[in-house]
Parts: structure tokens; C-alpha cells; sequence
């Protein structure tokens, strides 16, 4: 009696659907708070929202991003303001996804997608450079950097409205 | 100072000197962190910033009998003040009682940081100061949690406006506590900043042209409370807590100001460790916390993409790359070769270290001569005898203190020390200053004595009967002589005449008493003590060695004669940063590092040895001097090479009587300083810095031990006489100039001069010049360069003043007869 | 009653031998006659008040002076830029000579080297004026070396501001007339200590009505001179009214002899279109408001009385405001004036002053909340007691007195509940 009782709940998962993925012919849906790869946010002009203030990289428990910055010129403008980041690095093996650095940006600049296809054949590989994680150009927007009037971008966090 | 006074500060009594400010004294003796910002103690308090608010009363004694008046419970009464008051104007006195933890005083704190946030863009995200601003903790520390200021009601101002070349202000950050203005009109004397407009549209300008015109404008950005002003050096070049501070010494001049390299790893170095920026390190002794701007900017040559970065020997006559083991070889055996017909020639700002491994290894080889470079300036054995007693602080001297300035423009030569005796004359010291032209220092003098060209050892000897009795009858007396105009045997009478002063007037042997000279380089006291002189140099250039060692020396930018003799040597092994018309005539070429990228000590003027610390990746193969000198010795049979600067320095220690004692650790040994600015907390001085490397080690005179002091008897030399149509052609210093080690500071480029000759309006009126025409300099009937004319006061008649280090071509290190004609 | 406004009855007496006629210089002699200390002593006795809106005794701040140094001046406060004042023009426009001896008794007193008269930029024409005054007087020898053979020798020059209110605050004053930034100065040193006055020198420094009261005190004694007025407020004063009424200008009466009710209705005419008056500003824009209850009416006009009503004689610039008058933008229209004459040297009053006017903008536009009424008043209280010079305690008088006396204006503009007034 007791084995048909045991058996009952290998029947019982006999017919219901299998929980395994085919990954990765098959995606899981996911959560909209799911911490992928970062992006690096634009204005809707083209203008990129980093002003290289390394709140970031001070957040970063993992000392995983590395930011050098320089300073705007209206000849050749890459954010409102004065600063912005020359360089932007982050090393996504030390990355734990732990989303500080989207809690430390003063400018919503990075935030992290869903992205999580990250791996590597070479540790360099895993070095994210700027251009790998900036957007791209929003439609209508001018790729950075640009040559602006002078005296329009006299503000470090302007409002301006984000690309769609 | 020595009157004590009795204070309370919130119930608990302190004892503390009269006649100082309470906020200096509550930080100092009561640890109490009174908040401040338009105070700094290095600046007459002026309350504008109303920060400082405490409560502030006095115990109230019986008129009558002067016994303290006791309330009910028989403690004594005090008298408050109906208002608050502010502590940074207030000077202590006895019975004077504040509490700063009061209700009143925590209000009143929170609202003066309210107020001013409310015109605070609070960019701090994008700010250089973001990390390192006082009104970032004082905000953290008073301020209120939350904002009642309605954001769009901010006033809008310029966010960049360069005041000069070097220095830009954000007008919106300014919280107008005018630290700025007040360091350049009471520390500096140079008042090119001043306030415009009124009330809430009241903003800093300069009004001088070129814009922010002085040697210090970047001492402004340190005690800036906020992040208005900020360096072109440094701007966005990192955030502060991403820095490491590494202890460091000024290379360029005689003060040895001592400086924090404030260094991070870079991807335009490659990833390696690299100089973001100057920070001065507070140093009583020596810089205070100030340092100039060729300090502050000029350590670019570090990493100058021209720096020789391998070892080169000439292989068929033409130098080629070669590596180390190879080159030690090729030296090795031209050393061999040299027969000990060997000499070596140091310039001025090599490290102790380097000048006595090469030492040793001459000597080691049986050659003898140590030439100094440049043999411009005798007279530093003179210093070793009389120089300033032990313990002299510039900053000492006062009222009833004499200085007497000779010979020398302090102002380009050493920029430190003529800010720090511009503020002795401020304090009531008796400031003559000796020169044969108008210098910058005269406008601080209570005195002036002119003299000729030539002449600075005669009128050193034959002062007016007045100046010299009050220089005799001064407390403390200072001479400092320079080589303005000199030969060497001048510069050595006026080192001896001056020297004679102050023995006959008894100015020796004691603290701020005695003789200093502003040596060019870090290391001229340095290089007396290892054994390196001018005159050893003059009989290299008459006696030509088989084989010389050039070290940091570039003989031929700095002197248009050396070829010559250079010519005649057969070898020259040549050690610099850089490459060189003397690295090219040479049979080997080495690189070496920098200060920046080693560890070494410089002897600064007033013979304080001081330690700098390793800062910067190296560039290319470079090696330590001292290190390629130390493996030579060893190839060469000499014993083992030293592993480290420390053990080279022990074995100086050890060796040279001078520094007996200068351990390393010695040098590095800290003790607290008054005022306590700088320091982690950042309480009031602004971003100065604490000093962790140490303060280093004043060698003793011969007159400190007691020992005899012999000066030798005074030769009057003869100096050049123009004949009829001819000048003098006067070479001076001047401090932004084109010099290889600082050419590549390409952002202090637009201060630099265009290379000028000053002549006296009689002279450019016979000549029929005017200011502004081009002119052909012709000295010693065989160089000539283009300059433009200045006929601006600024030269004696007969003499045309001839600022080095401005024109490509090298020009005369001495004074020599020229001629000039308009091009 | 004119001690000052002498030419009222005597046509002329600008001209020198007009004043003279009329016993002018005749102080002055008979002060040269006297020893300074004595001087000073007539001056104390008389219990002469400043009149510039402090009321210090003025032979007090005298007797301050360290008779030791050298070199010491007295400098002529005619930078008169408070708003509702303009008493001390009328003086140097229509009795300068009479300013010119008070000043020169003063620097005998004090044996000056000087005496400076500063007076705001706009008042060019009277600085052309009084040089010429002053050459009338040093042509009969009263200026200049060796004054009336009293070996005793001393300039009276001019000097013009470049019109700042803040230049009326002795010690900015000061830094203008030394051609720096119109400033004030920490004190101490206080300016009649070394270090703190004219050049570093001790200086007294005397609001111009003032002094015009000297030459009576000394030729007449201190007891005839407190005959007039009060115990504490001895002499006349100018009241200068302005604003609501019918007939402004200037009147002189000896202190405590009249009342807010009789100056406005007897003497200014009362209000035009017969309206209700609503409030007073005693001393200009400065003082804090009152409003004209008949309990303030029937003040005595006395530095003493006042105080008991808590507000300040101060100059007496008496600005009437009848029942048309928004007080909400009375107090913006002051805090405008203090936020453009705000020095900008200390932070409550650069701020606050800022800061108040954005949001009394932001009431009278309609866009305001009641909290922005509290608001207003909690930064202005703020301001109070904490900066440099008092201007700053100045610059919160109109907020917090008229919120205090006028809540209801306030409230209609924010919507919020209105109350009593005094709460």
C-alpha cells in the first residue's frame, strides 16, 4: 500500500511540464529589478548622461570600475556641464551585480540591464570599455562628441529629457 | 608668548599663551574643532563667514579688590555677551569663558550652513573639491538634514571663468570668504584680487593683466574652503579619495618646499602610478603650507615623452640602444681605460645619494676633481660655517630682526623665501635689500642700496655707516647673498664680505642668525657636503679629464663656453633625464629617474636634509643615479652595490661627518605643528597637507658646534669694464623659463616669457631701442641672440639685463661685455 | 524751535557773513578758548545723542578718544541713505556753516589733524557747495594752520561716496574713505581706538545733525541745552516725514514736545483723500514697523518712548502708510532694498536677504503657501544678531514686524487662516 502511496508522487511529476530550460534556445522571462550588464545612458539629444564623478567606482564593493575624466569643451562636447568620463571601464569578472553604482550615480547614468550572457575566453575580454557600454545614439540625437553653441550647457545635471 | 593666560572653553580650563586666537587655541589645546571659513590662521581673522558663532562671557572680578566674584553656589560669575560672538576675532584673555555646545551656538551654526548652501550649486559630484571641502563636512557636521530653499531660486553665475592661465573660478561656489584675496594682499603682497559688486552678486575678479599675475596663484586653490577655484593642472584629473599622497620635495629650488604628490594609476601612462597634482606639505620650517607655481606645476618633466628611457653607447661612433648589463660593461671598461685621469661633474639638483656613490666611485678609481654645476655660486663652505644657526624659521623673524638681501632676485630665484621674508618685514623686521637693479623685493624693504654690476662684495664691505649699525644692533640678523652679477670669484668675496659682517656683529652660531644663499637647484648645500665644488669645476674646464661623468649637468644648454673645453675630453659618460647636446657627444648615455620616481634626499638651503619618497612609475629603463654609479663601483672590484637609497644613506651617515645621525627614519620623523591646518580632518587650513614624510634634518654650522670659523682673506676681483658703446650683459634668473626640466609643463607655457632683454631707457635712447623691438644681444664677441628690447626701469645704465633659460640658444653663465644692436 | 534749521529765521545764513552776523564761529572761539577735555565734558554733560539712528552720547564716543596719539580725526558722517531721511541735505544745503563749526569744536576736542566730511555720491552739488563754505571759513581763518592763533591746525575736506547704504555704517564708511571696498570692519578695534579708525588712527565719527547741535551746546552750556526735550532724549530733533501725507518735509521740535498724531495731522497735513493711516515706519526702512494705533499715536516722539513700543527713533525718517497699502509689499519692497544694498561681506545677511526676497516673490505672485509666511519669518529671525553690522538685524526688521503686526496681510496672499493681529 505504502509503495503505491510512493509511487503515487512519481506519477504525479510524470505528468506535469518539466521545469527545466532549454537554454538558450529558450529565455526565461525576466523580473523587470533583474541586474544585468550595465548600459551607460544618453539624452535624447545624443548627449551622454555620465559626468565622470566616480560616485560609481567609490560605490563599487568590487573595485570592478575604473573611471578617468576630462573636461567638456563646446568644440567637442560629450555631456552637459563641464566633466565628463574619457574613460569608463568595468571589469565584469569582478562585478557582482550588486547594483550600487546605479544607487550612487547623482545623474542615472548607468543602470543595469538584463543582459547576462557574460563570458569570456580571455580575462581582458572581460574588461568593458566605454564604447562596449554606452547606448547607442538615440534616433534624432547627434553622436558624441559634438560641437555645441557655447553658453547652452552651463549646467552639470541639466533637465533634459532621456532617450526613449 | 610666554605669558599664559587661563581660558574656559565649555567648562573645562586651559591654560594657553597670551595674546593668540581663541579659535587656534581651542583646536590646539581643547582638540575643539570651533568651524570655520573665511578664518585661517595664517591670515588676519576678519569674521565675515559668521561660522564661527560661540557664546562668549568673561568671569567677572571685583573692581575693586580684582577678587573673582562668586554666585550662590560659590562658583564664579561670568558675565555673558548678549549675542553670540564670533571666536576667530576674539584674542584670548584671562578669565575668558565660551561654550560652543549650547543650543544658541548649534543654531546658530546650522543656519549660517543653510544659508550658505542656499546659494551653493551643490555640484559636488563634478567637483575637485568633492571629498576634500570643508563646507562638504562642516555641512555634514552643522548643516541641517534637509533643504528649505526652493531649488529654482538658486542664482545662476559663470561656472568658468579663468582668472589667469593656471587658476579658474566657478563663481557659484564661491561662499565669498575671501581666503583668496587677503593670501595674495597680506601673504604674498602681490593684490591681484579683490572683490566686485556687492551682496549676493559679490564675486571675486583680478585686476591685474596678464590675469591672476603671480608666482602663487595656486596656493589660493588649497585654502579655498569650496571648489571655486581650481588648477588647470589638475581639474577633473581625479577624485581626491582615489589619490595617494606620497611625500615629496620641491626639485627646483634652494627652499626644498616640501610637497605632496598626490599620484594615481592612469591609462594614458600606461596603468601606472602618475603625479595628478602638487600639494604643498605643511612644513614650518621651511614652506609653511605655501609653495609656488613652478613648484606646483612644474613636475610635468617626470613624464615628458622626451626623457631618455634607454641606455645608449656608442657602437662605431654611433650612439645605440643598448641594455644595462651591456651598458655597465661599456662604462666599465672606459673606466678602466681612463688610466684614473677621471672626473665627474654633478649638477645641482642631484640627490645626496647619487652625489656620493658617484663620489665613491671616482675616488674609488683614483680620480679626484668633483665639480658643481653650475659654477656660478661660491661660497656654500661659507655657508657651512656661518649659515643659519640651527632652528632658524623665517617665520620666526620680527620685530627688532634685520635681513639684508644682496645680490640676488628672490622673487625668480627662490620664491619661498622671499614670501616668507616679505611677511618678516610685514611683522616689523628690518628688510634692506642690496641689488645693482629694482628687484621685486624692494618693494618690501625698509631699505635699498644700490651698487654696479660687479660691485655686490665692495658695497656688501662699504655699507651706508646708518644701514649697517642697525643691522649690527638687530636681534637676529639674516644675510642673504646671492651671485646676481657675479663671477665666481665675485660671488666668492661677497659670500666672504658678507660672511665677515656677520662674525664682526656676532650674528652666528644661533637660531635665525647668519648666512644663506639661494643656490640654483634643489641640492647646492648638498653638493658642498659630498664633496662637490665650483671651483673643482673651473680646474675640470682648464685641465680636461680623459674621462668626465656628467650627471644631471647639461653643461651645454647651460653654458655656451663648455664645448670648448668638452671637446678635449676623450670620454664623457653622461647621466640625465633627458637627452642632451651633452648626452649626444657622449660614449654613453644613461637614464636615470627623476625625484619623482625614486627614493633620495635633497639639502636645501638652509641645510635641511629632507627625504622624498617614490611617487611615479619609471620611465622606461630608467635607473636611480645612485644605483648605476653603485653597480659600476661594484664591476669595477669596489665592494657590493647598495640595494636601496637607505642603505646608500646609512653608509653617508657613516661617512660624512655633516650627517652623522641622518638615518632615514631620523629624516622622516613628523611632530605636530602649529597651526594644526591640514591634517585629515581638513579643519581650517583648507587641502594642505599633513606631513607624513617627515620634516627632516638641519645640519649644524661650524658656529652651532663652536668650532672656529675662517673666511679667508676677501679679494676684491676685477669685473668686466664695457668700453665705449658696450654693456654689461647681465645674466638673472627668472623662474618660468624654458629650462628642460621646465619646458614640458605646457600649461605654464603662456606665462613664460618671450625671451627679452631689459635696457636702461640712457642706453635704448643712444641706441635709439624701444621697448618691444627686436634686438640682437652680442656677448663676449661670439654668441648672439634675438630678444625683444624692455626699456622699463628695470636695468642700470650700462647694463643690460639678460633673464636666463628664456632662448633656445645657452647663453653666458656670468656677466660678460656685449654689445647690442636693433635688429 | 530751530537750534538747526536756523535759517527759518534768518534768511541766508548759508553765506559766511551771514552765519557770522548771527553769532556763527562764536562756539568755536570760545571752544578754542577752552580745554579740550573741557569740551568734551560741556558735550557729555548736555547728554547729546548721536543722531544718525543709534543714539549714543556723543560726548561719550568723544571722551573715547586716546589723547596720546598723534594723529586723530573726526569724520563728518554725511552719507545720509536711509530710506525717509533727508535732514542732513536741508542742514548742509541751508546752514553748513553751522555743520562746519560743530565739526571743528569736535576735532578741537579731540585735537584731530582733520576732519573729513563723507558724503553719498548724489550729493555732488552740496560737496561742490561746502568746499566753497570751507574756504569761506579758512579765509577768515578758521581752517587751516594755526587756527585763531591757537596753534592748533586742522583741514575739513570733502570726500564723495559712490552711493552705497552700507557706507553709512561707520566703519564701511571708513574702508570707502580710504578708497577701499565700502565694507564694514570687525570691531574691535573700535574706530576710535589706534588700529581701528581712519588709516588705522582714532577717529569719532558724527552723523552731520549732530554735530550742527555742538555750536549751541558750547555757546549756550549743557544745562540751557537740556532745557530742551527729555531727560534722556535732551535737545531737538528733524523729523522727516515722508509717505501718506499731505504735507511732507522736515520738522524740527524739541524732543518728547510732540506726538506721532500731532507731527502727521498738525504739522504734515494728514493723510491725502482722507483715508486711514495704517502704520509708521519710524526710522525709515530700518526700524521695525508699528502699527498707527492711537496708543502709538499718542507716543511722545522720544528715543525712550519708542523703545517701550518696541521699535527705535533711529534718524526719525517717519514713513506714513495709509489703508491702501499692501503691508506684504511694503516688506518686500524693503527686503529688495536691503537685498541691493547687502555688502555681501558676512553670509546671513548676503543670503538671507537673497533668499527672503525670492520668496516674498513667490507670495506676492500668488504662488506662495502659508508655511513660506513662517518661513520667511524663521530666516529673517535667523539673520538677527548674527552678522558683521547691523544691517543684517536691519534687513530682518520689515519681515518680522510686519509679520508680527500685519499677519492678515500675509495671509490673504497665501491663503492661509488670518488671525489676530499681535499674535
Amino acid at each position: 500500500m505504502n509503495i503505491i502511496r510512493g509511487f503515487m508522487t512519481t506519477f504525479k511529476h510524470l505528468s506535469e511540464e518539466p521545469v527545466t530550460l532549454q537554454y538558450p534556445e529558450q529565455v526565461r522571462p525576466f523580473q523587470v529589478r533583474f541586474k544585468g550588464r550595465h548600459h551607460l545612458r544618453r539624452y535624447e539629444n545624443g548627449l551622454e548622461k555620465c559626468i565622470g564623478c566616480a560616485l560609481c567606482a567609490a560605490a563599487c564593493p568590487a573595485d570592478a570600475i575604473w573611471v578617468e575624466a576630462a573636461e567638456n569643451t563646446d568644440e567637442a562636447r560629450y555631456s552637459p556641464g563641464e566633466r565628463y568620463a574619457k574613460t569608463y571601464e568595468i571589469n565584469m569578472l569582478r562585478c557582482i551585480f550588486c547594483g550600487y553604482c546605479e544607487d550612487a550615480c547623482p545623474t542615472q547614468a548607468i543602470e543595469l540591464g538584463h543582459e547576462h550572457q557574460l563570458s569570456f575566453t580571455d580575462r581582458r575580454d572581460a574588461i568593458y570599455t566605454k564604447d562596449m557600454l554606452i547606448d547607442p545614439v538615440p534616433e534624432g540625437g547627434q553622436d558624441t562628441p559634438q560641437q555645441v553653441e557655447p553658453g547652452v550647457f552651463t549646467r552639470s545635471i541639466p533637465v533634459m529629457p532621456d532617450a526613449k | 608668548m610666554s605669558d599664559k593666560v587661563k581660558i574656559i572653553i565649555d567648562d573645562i580650563e586651559y591654560e594657553v599663551p597670551a595674546g593668540s586666537n581663541l579659535v587656534d587655541m581651542a583646536k590646539w589645546y581643547a582638540d575643539n574643532d570651533i568651524p570655520v571659513f573665511c578664518y585661517h590662521p595664517k591670515m588676519e581673522p576678519v569674521g565675515m563667514c559668521r561660522m564661527c558663532l560661540v557664546e562668549q562671557g568673561s568671569i567677572v572680578k571685583d573692581r575693586e579688590t580684582g577678587e573673582v566674584v562668586l554666585d550662590e553656589n560659590g562658583n564664579p560669575q561670568v558675565r555673558w555677551f548678549p549675542k553670540l560672538q564670533t571666536a576667530c576675532t576674539q584674542i584670548v584673555h584671562d578669565g575668558m569663558v565660551i561654550r560652543t555646545n549650547t543650543e544658541a551656538v548649534k543654531a546658530a551654526r546650522e543656519n549660517v550652513v543653510e544659508f550658505l548652501l542656499t546659494s551653493h550649486p551643490l555640484d559636488c559630484p563634478i567637483c575637485d573639491k568633492g571629498g576634500e571641502c570643508p563646507l562638504q563636512n562642516l555641512t555634514m557636521a552643522h548643516g541641517p538634514g534637509t533643504s528649505r530653499m526652493n531649488y529654482d531660486d538658486k542664482m545662476h553665475l559663470d561656472k568658468h571663468v579663468p582668472l589667469g592661465d593656471l587658476i579658474f573660478l566657478d563663481e557659484e561656489r564661491c561662499i565669498q570668504c575671501a581666503r583668496c584675496i587677503r593670501f595674495q594682499d597680506e601673504i604674498v603682497g602681490d593684490d591681484v584680487l579683490a572683490f566686485h559688486e556687492r551682496g549676493r552678486k559679490l564675486q571675486i575678479i583680478t585686476n591685474s593683466d596678464p590675469g591672476f599675475d603671480t608666482y602663487f596663484s595656486g596656493n589660493t586653490t588649497d585654502i579655498c574652503p569650496v571648489g571655486a577655484l581650481t588648477t588647470a593642472d589638475f581639474r577633473f584629473g581625479a577624485r581626491p579619495w582615489e589619490l595617494t599622497e606620497v611625500p615629496s620635495i620641491c626639485p627646483h629650488d634652494a627652499a626644498g618646499s616640501n610637497i605632496s604628490l598626490s599620484v594615481r594609476l592612469d591609462r594614458d601612462f600606461g596603468g601606472r602610478a602618475m603625479i595628478k597634482r602638487v600639494m604643498p606639505r605643511q612644513n614650518e620650517y621651511v614652506n609653511e603650507i605655501w609653495i609656488s607655481d613652478k613648484t606646483r606645476f612644474g613636475h610635468h618633466f617626470t613624464r615628458s615623452e622626451d626623457r631618455l628611457k634607454k641606455p645608449m653607447i656608442k657602437k662605431g661612433g654611433v650612439l645605440t640602444e643598448a641594455t644595462w648589463d651591456e651598458a655597465i660593461r661599456f662604462v666599465v671598461d672606459a673606466l678602466k681605460a681612463a688610466d684614473g685621469s677621471v672626473a665627474a661633474i654633478a649638477g645641482s639638483s642631484t640627490p645626496n645619494e647619487d652625489l656620493w656613490t658617484l663620489r665613491k666611485l671616482v675616488e674609488g678609481l683614483g680620480g679626484g676633481l668633483l665639480g658643481a654645476w653650475t659654477p656660478t655660486h661660491a661660497g656654500a663652505d661659507l655657508v657651512a660655517q656661518v649659515g643659519v644657526g640651527k632652528g632658524t624659521n623665517l617665520g620666526d623673524l620680527g620685530q627688532g630682526d634685520a635681513v639684508l638681501i644682496i645680490a640676488t632676485d628672490l622673487e625668480e630665484e627662490v620664491p619661498i623665501w622671499r614670501l616668507r621674508l616679505k611677511q618678516a618685514a610685514d611683522r616689523g623686521a628690518y628688510l634692506v635689500v642690496a641689488n645693482a637693479r629694482k628687484t621685486r623685493m624692494d618693494d618690501f624693504a625698509s631699505d635699498t642700496v644700490r651698487y654696479d654690476y660687479g660691485q655686490a662684495a665692495h658695497a656688501m664691505q662699504n655699507l651706508d655707516a646708518a644701514i649697517a649699525k642697525k643691522l649690527k644692533e638687530a636681534n637676529n640678523l639674516i644675510i642673504v647673498a646671492g651671485a646676481e652679477g657675479l663671477t665666481l670669484d665675485g660671488s666668492r668675496a661677497l659670500m666672504q664680505a658678507a660672511a665677515n659682517f656677520l662674525i664682526e656683529s656676532g650674528h652666528i652660531g644661533k637660531p635665525n642668525n647668519g648666512l644663506l644663499s639661494p643656490f640654483p637647484g634643489a641640492n647646492g648645500m648638498g653638493l658642498h657636503y659630498m664633496g662637490f665644488s665650483p671651483e673643482a669645476t673651473l680646474q675640470i674646464m682648464q685641465n680636461p679629464p680623459k674621462l668626465l661623468i656628467v650627471n644631471q649637468a647639461e653643461l651645454l644648454a647651460d653654458d655656451p663656453f663648455a664645448a670648448e673645453w668638452l671637446n678635449k675630453v676623450e670620454t664623457i659618460i653622461s647621466l640625465n633625464l633627458f637627452p642632451d647636446a651633452v648626452s649626444n657627444m657622449a660614449a654613453a648615455a644613461l637614464p636615470i629617474q627623476s625625484f619623482a620616481e625614486r627614493d633620495g634626499t635633497f639639502t636645501n638651503g638652509e641645510r635641511r636634509v629632507q627625504r622624498f619618497y617614490m611617487a611615479q612609475g619609471p620611465m622606461g629603463e630608467a635607473l636611480p643615479a645612485w644605483q648605476v654609479f653603485s653597480q659600476l663601483s661594484e664591476a669595477l672590484g669596489q665592494g657590493h652595490a647598495k640595494l636601496s637609497a637607505a642603505a646608500v644613506m646609512k653608509e653617508i651617515t657613516e661617512n660624512v661627518e655633516a650627517f652623522a645621525g641622518m638615518r632615514y627614519k631620523e629624516l622622516a620623523r613628523v611632530e605636530r605643528q602649529f597651526p594644526d591646518v591640514g591634517g585629515e580632518d581638513l579643519y581650517y587650513g583648507g587641502t594642505a597637507y599633513q606631513n607624513k614624510g617627515g620634516l627632516g634634518v638641519q645640519i649644524e654650522t661650524s658656529a652651532d658646534k663652536g668650532e672656529a670659523v675662517s673666511v679667508g682673506e676677501v679679494k676684491l676681483p676685477d669685473s668686466p669694464k664695457p668700453k665705449k658703446g658696450q654693456v654689461l650683459v647681465v645674466p638673472v634668473a627668472q623662474l618660468f623659463n624654458r629650462q628642460s626640466t621646465f619646458k614640458p609643463s605646457v600649461l605654464v607655457h603662456p606665462r613664460v616669457p618671450q625671451p627679452y632683454v631689459e635696457i636702461n631707457s640712457k642706453d635704448a635712447a643712444r641706441m635709439n631701442i624701444k621697448t618691444g623691438d627686436l634686438v640682437e644681444v652680442m656677448m663676449a664677441d661670439q654668441i648672439r641672440v634675438t630678444v625683444q628690447a624692455h626699456v622699463n626701469g628695470g636695468a642700470p645704465e650700462g647694463a643690460a639685463v639678460l633673464p636666463r633659460y628664456l632662448t633656445d640658444e645657452a647663453t653666458p653663465m656670468v656677466l660678460t661685455v656685449g654689445e647690442i644692436k636693433k635688429v | 524751535m530751530n537750534i538747526i534749521f536756523r535759517e527759518k529765521d534768518i534768511p541766508n545764513i548759508r553765506e559766511f557773513d551771514v552765519y557770522v552776523k548771527h553769532d556763527g564761529y562764536k562756539a568755536f572761539e570760545k571752544a578754542l578758548r577752552m580745554k579740550p577735555i573741557d569740551v568734551i565734558n560741556e558735550v557729555k554733560a548736555s547728554n547729546l545723542r548721536g543722531r544718525g539712528g543709534a543714539g549714543f552720547p556723543t560726548g561719550v564716543k568723544w571722551s573715547f578718544i586716546p589723547q596720546s596719539e598723534p594723529i586723530k580725526y573726526v569724520v563728518v558722517n554725511a552719507d545720509e541713505s536711509e530710506t525717509g531721511t533727508f535732514k542732513d541735505r536741508q542742514i548742509m544745503e541751508n546752514n553748513p556753516h553751522q555743520l562746519i563749526e560743530g565739526a571743528l569744536i569736535a576735532a578741537w576736542a579731540i585735537q584731530a589733524t582733520a576732519v573729513y566730511i563723507y558724503l553719498r555720491g548724489e550729493f555732488w552739488d552740496i560737496a561742490h557747495a561746502l568746499d566753497k563754505h570751507i574756504e569761506d571759513a579758512r579765509q577768515a581763518g578758521y581752517v587751516g594752520e594755526n587756527i585763531k592763533g591757537s596753534g592748533w591746525s586742522c583741514e575739513v575736506y570733502t570726500h564723495l561716496g559712490a552711493g552705497a547704504y552700507i557706507c553709512g555704517e561707520e566703519s564701511a564708511l571708513l574702508n570707502s574713505l580710504e578708497g577701499k571696498l565700502g565694507q564694514p570692519r570687525v570691531r574691535p578695534p573700535f574706530p576710535a581706538q589706534k588700529g581701528g579708525g581712519l588709516y588705522s588712527e582714532p577717529t569719532v565719527v558724527n552723523n552731520v545733525e549732530t554735530l550742527a547741535n555742538v555750536p549751541f551746546i558750547i555757546m549756550n552750556g549743557a544745562d540751557e541745552y537740556k532745557k530742551i526735550g527729555t531727560e534722556q532724549s535732551t535737545g531737538t530733533k528733524i523729523f522727516c516725514v515722508s509717505g501718506h501725507v499731505n504735507n511732507p518735509g522736515n520738522f524740527e521740535f524739541p524732543m518728547g514736545e510732540i506726538t506721532f498724531r500731532q507731527l502727521i495731522f498738525d504739522h504734515a497735513g494728514g493723510i491725502p483723500d482722507g483715508k486711514q493711516i495704517k502704520a509708521i515706519l519710524p526710522s525709515g526702512g530700518s526700524g521695525p514697523i508699528v502699527p498707527a494705533t492711537d496708543e502709538i499715536l499718542d507716543t511722545p516722539l522720544t528715543y525712550e518712548d519708542l523703545q517701550k513700543h518696541g521699535t527705535i527713533l533711529g534718524s526719525a525718517s517717519i514713513i506714513i502708510l495709509d489703508e491702501t497699502v499692501d503691508i506684504t509689499w511694503a516688506a518686500s519692497k524693503m527686503t529688495k532694498f536691503f537685498k541691493h544694498e547687502s555688502c555681501g561681506k558676512c553670509t546671513p545677511c548676503r543670503e538671507g536677504t537673497y533668499w527672503l526676497d525670492k520668496v516674498l516673490d513667490r507670495i506676492l505672485r500668488g504662488e506662495g503657501k502659508p508655511s513660506d509666511v513662517d518661513l520667511i519669518n524663521n530666516i529673517a529671525a535667523n539673520m538677527q544678531g548674527v552678522t558683521l553690522c547691523a544691517l543684517g538685524d536691519f534687513a530682518a526688521n520689515p519681515i518680522l514686524a510686519t509679520i508680527k503686526h500685519f499677519p492678515n496681510d500675509f495671509m490673504a496672499h497665501v491663503g492661509g487662516e488670518l488671525k489676530a493681529a499681535g499674535d
